[in-house]
């Protein structure tokens, strides 16, 4: 095998050649040609990046421990970090534009795509504004099964979390064991949904489809077998002494601070702020069941650490209650204009069509029948308007700013995705602490790049 | 191994070509490469329950001068490709390059101005998983399907800078066609 | 938490000219853009709204725009908008977390050269990125922005992508009518991307 190393291009996507100092840098960069330069390499134009000991050095977008394609720009000295300024765009997939060109239904698919770890939520916040423009609330039993559902995702999200960022400080069996649980939540949303990932469950107006016959038994399996694994994290991870001089201390960042660059979710309530979506603005009827808001007030990744620990046990407690009263009844809207004319069930063969609907159309009803398909190829008309429908997502405050003009699709959807808003407090935090003190801040603010750049 | 009791004498006769690519093909070395949900699927893949370790490919290398599979996992943006086309040019030959989703096989459903429609625009693919994601199972038989091609392959494909993509239903006489 | 007539007489108290409406249940404020910053200043000294919660762009372009989904078959009500001057609408999303509400606030300005005071000099920190992403895709220049670049495309890209103006991009699709679709090998794969444009 026979391998052509050329240090100049060496380790990341930028060049970095090792000249005496630092300041023949940029001395020997005007010499390079243009075609070692990639796009967005703009790390040594820097005004400060050839200060004396000043170093500027370029982490991603291609990095183990970046999550996902985040570029961070650091400018060091020695081994402290004076700035970070994160880069981003990598993954921009520009789905806002593409929803403007599908209908109503058919945008759950596209914005379900953009927060990978927690795609329910996506959908949620997207079917609520939607919802909100038509004026029509979900079923007592689809909003069930929504609140079900995202509080699952939450602590899929949590386990994820938990799983990178263990492994990106060295505790690889975390990530073992993260995905390992995971796995269990996604056979739930899979035998829903259809879908392990993606799911385009949530449906604006209810859901796609009924639950199965055995959705609680499947529910309450899961919240027996969960407590028990949790508490194997935490015999592993709490009195770990390597996991705790990693994460105490590390990242503080105060309510004050964090409230000012826009930071919402865990992140924000491990700074002693109890704000939750769920508390001051509730949907899906989760004002009816009991909840705590964990905070902390050590304001580190620690503290992060804890209060996600203890939201995936609140998540549990919510699912319980709902699962203890699970309303029956349909699960999507009369309003025969939203839903589709079928009573949909997933049948035992796992064949998602009613057997009685499809006599009925197809040898009864020629209406319902041209009804369907307009229905379908069309979508529904939505009234003109501008909402901002907001939910609590695994990373904070996930807002749907949508703007319709009275057509069958949208004209503007907008998404304030709550890791690209508290990305911006990665420099506050990660200032005056070293680089691999990077890592560490970056994984507790748990950014999904998916939802970062959409 | 239990190898030597089946080989007269203990020789095995083959030709370079086949011992080499057998080789080549049991120790593949995947980049890390994660771009999107492919990612998670990807990482889920070398998790607890599927566990690509039972076919020796679970040891994802950092640095891609250490690795000779690229995994696609994602779409490929505009401002991406670039990169990702650097780390391909840095990883050693030979090389193999998995398109994993149908937005890296060929932007998938975000048919617009930010994706790269395809990632065989920028760097040759040697194998295609469809799904959105696809399901794990899904990427390892992709692995193992790239395995048997990689067996099959001849010096001159592997070797002589970039390895060519392969279509459905075609020999390899036409691929050499192909050569650029 | 502050009701809807409470926000409504504070901001008319506060800023010239400000007009509020309710509509699906929330409470947007509609400035002209000198007022801007002034009507985040009442929110954020005012009602308390400490948290910028969201800054997003809505294109509305001059003329008539007419898009039809299925323009043969199926009579479905055109998409048509008529507007003698394009414009870009700004929506400032702004919660309170002490107090629990929220309000919004909308600005417009021409879309031919679209300014707008930066709200950086009110939300210091939490306005930078949302700005920085608005001026990406709508060009909206953002006066007093520190870093005002492009966040989610390529530095060197040409165009606002999420304008209206802007195509939806990407390639046809061949499986469409009658369009021959060469088979896979007759198929220019190797062509890299971009070449006037990405340095690959």
């Amino acid at each position: 095998m026979s391998t052509t190393e050329n240090p100049a291009e060496d380790v990341a996507l930028t060049p970095q050649p090792t000249p005496d100092t630092a300041a023949d840098w940029v001395d020997d960069a005007e010499t390079w040609s243009d075609d070692l330069f990639v796009d967005g390499a703009d790390w040594e134009e820097l005004p400060d990046a050839v200060e004396d000991d000043r170093m500027t050095i370029n982490m991603g977008p291609q990095h183990p421990s970046t999550h996902g394609v985040l570029r961070l720009v650091l400018e060091l000295e020695g081994e402290e970090v004076k700035q970070l300024e994160p880069v981003i765009g990598y993954l921009h997939t520009g789905i806002e534009k593409n929803a403007e060109f599908r209908t109503w239904v058919q945008g759950s698919t596209f914005f379900t795509r953009m927060d990978y770890l927690a795609p329910l939520h996506n959908e949620l916040a997207y079917c609520l504004g939607v919802e909100k423009l038509l004026g029509v609330e979900a079923p007592e039993r689809a909003q069930a099964v929504r609140l079900v559902l995202t509080e699952f995702n939450r602590i899929a999200s949590h386990l994820v979390w938990l799983a990178t960022g263990g492994m990106e400080v060295g505790a690889v069996s975390m990530m073992i064991y993260g995905f390992r649980e995971r796995e269990h939540i996604l056979d739930l949303f899979e035998s829903q949904s259809g879908l392990r990932m993606n799911h385009a469950y949530i449906r604006p107006g209810g859901l796609a489809q009924d639950v199965t016959h055995d959705f609680v038994e499947r529910c309450e399996a899961l919240l027996e077998l969960l407590p028990e694994k949790m508490a194997e994290y935490e015999q592993l991870l709490l009195k770990n002494p390597i996991w705790n001089t990693r994460l105490r201390g590390v990242g503080i960042i105060d309510a004050d601070t964090a409230i000012e660059h826009g930071v919402t979710g865990p992140v924000l309530r491990a700074a002693g702020v109890p704000q939750d979506l769920r508390k001051t603005d509730p949907y899906c009827n989760v004002e009816q069941y009991d909840f705590d808001v964990p905070t902390h007030t050590d304001a580190d990744s620690w503290a992060r650490f804890e209060v996600r620990l203890e939201e995936m046990r609140q998540s549990m407690r919510i699912i319980r209650q709902v699962l203890d009263d699970f309303p029956t009844g349909p699960v999507m809207v009369e309003d025969k204009t939203i839903a589709w004319p079928s009573q949909q069930a997933l049948g035992p063969d796992g064949i998602g069509n009613d057997p009685a609907y499809i006599q009925h159309i197809m040898g009864e009803s020629m209406e319902a029948l041209i009804n369907h398909f307009k229905l379908v190829t069309q979508g529904f008309t939505v009234p003109p308007g501008q909402v901002y429908s907001a939910v609590e997502s695994p990373r904070g405050e996930l807002g749907y700013a949508i703007t319709s003009t009275g057509t069958n699709r949208p004209y503007r959807v907008h998404v304030r995705e709550p890791s690209f808003v508290n990305l911006q407090a990665a420099d506050v935090m990660s200032r005056g602490q070293s680089v691999s003190d990077v890592i560490v801040v970056v994984a507790s603010l748990d950014p999904v790049m998916g939802g970062v750049d959409r | 191994m239990g190898l030597e009791e089946k080989l007269p004498s203990g020789v095995l006769l083959t030709n370079l070509e086949k011992l080499v690519n057998y080789s080549r093909s049991v120790s593949l070395w995947p980049a890390t490469f994660g771009l999107a949900c492919c990612a998670i699927e990807m990482m889920t893949s070398g998790g607890a329950r599927y566990d690509m370790g039972r076919f020796g490919m679970e040891v994802f290398r950092a640095s891609p001068r250490q690795a000779d599979l690229m995994i696609v996992a994602g779409r490929v943006s505009n401002k991406m490709a670039p990169v990702l086309r650097r780390i391909y040019d840095q990883m050693s030959d030979p090389k193999w390059v998995l398109s994993m989703g149908v937005c890296a096989t060929s932007g998938g459903m975000f048919n617009n101005y930010a994706l790269v429609q395809g990632v065989d625009k920028i760097v040759p693919v040697d194998m295609y998983v469809p799904g959105c994601p696809p399901r794990p199972e899904m990427l390892i038989d992709g692995i193992l399907k790239l395995h048997e091609k990689i067996q099959g392959q001849t010096f001159e494909e592997q070797g002589s800078g970039m390895p060519l993509p392969m279509y459905g239903g075609q020999g390899a006489n036409d691929l050499s066609a192909m050569e650029v | 938490m502050a009701s809807h007539d409470e926000i409504t007489a504070t901001f008319a108290e506060h800023v010239l000219g400000a007009r509020t409406e309710e509509a699906f249940g929330e409470l947007t404020v509609f400035v002209q853009p000198e007022q801007l910053l002034d009507a985040l200043r009442c929110a954020k000294d005012e009602l308390g709204c400490e948290l910028l919660a969201d800054v997003s762009g809505v294109h509305w372009p001059a003329g008539e725009q007419v898009v039809e989904r299925q323009p043969s078959t199926t009579g479905w009500p055109e998409y048509r908008i008529t507007r003698d001057e394009g414009a870009i609408e700004v929506l400032y999303v702004l919660r309170s977390l002490s107090q629990g509400h929220r309000v919004r606030i909308a600005v417009q300005t021409p879309d031919e050269e679209p300014v707008l005071p930066s709200s950086v000099a009110v939300y210091p920190q939490a306005a930078v990125f949302h700005e920085r992403e608005v001026f990406d895709m709508f060009g909206v220049h953002f006066e007093g922005h520190p870093k005002l670049e492009r966040i989610l495309m390529p530095e060197d890209w040409v165009g606002h992508p999420h304008r209206k103006d802007y195509p939806l991009g990407g390639v046809e699709i061949p499986y469409k009518n009658d369009k021959h679709i060469p088979p896979p090998h007759e198929r220019d794969l190797r062509e890299v991307v971009g070449e006037g444009k990405g340095k690959a």
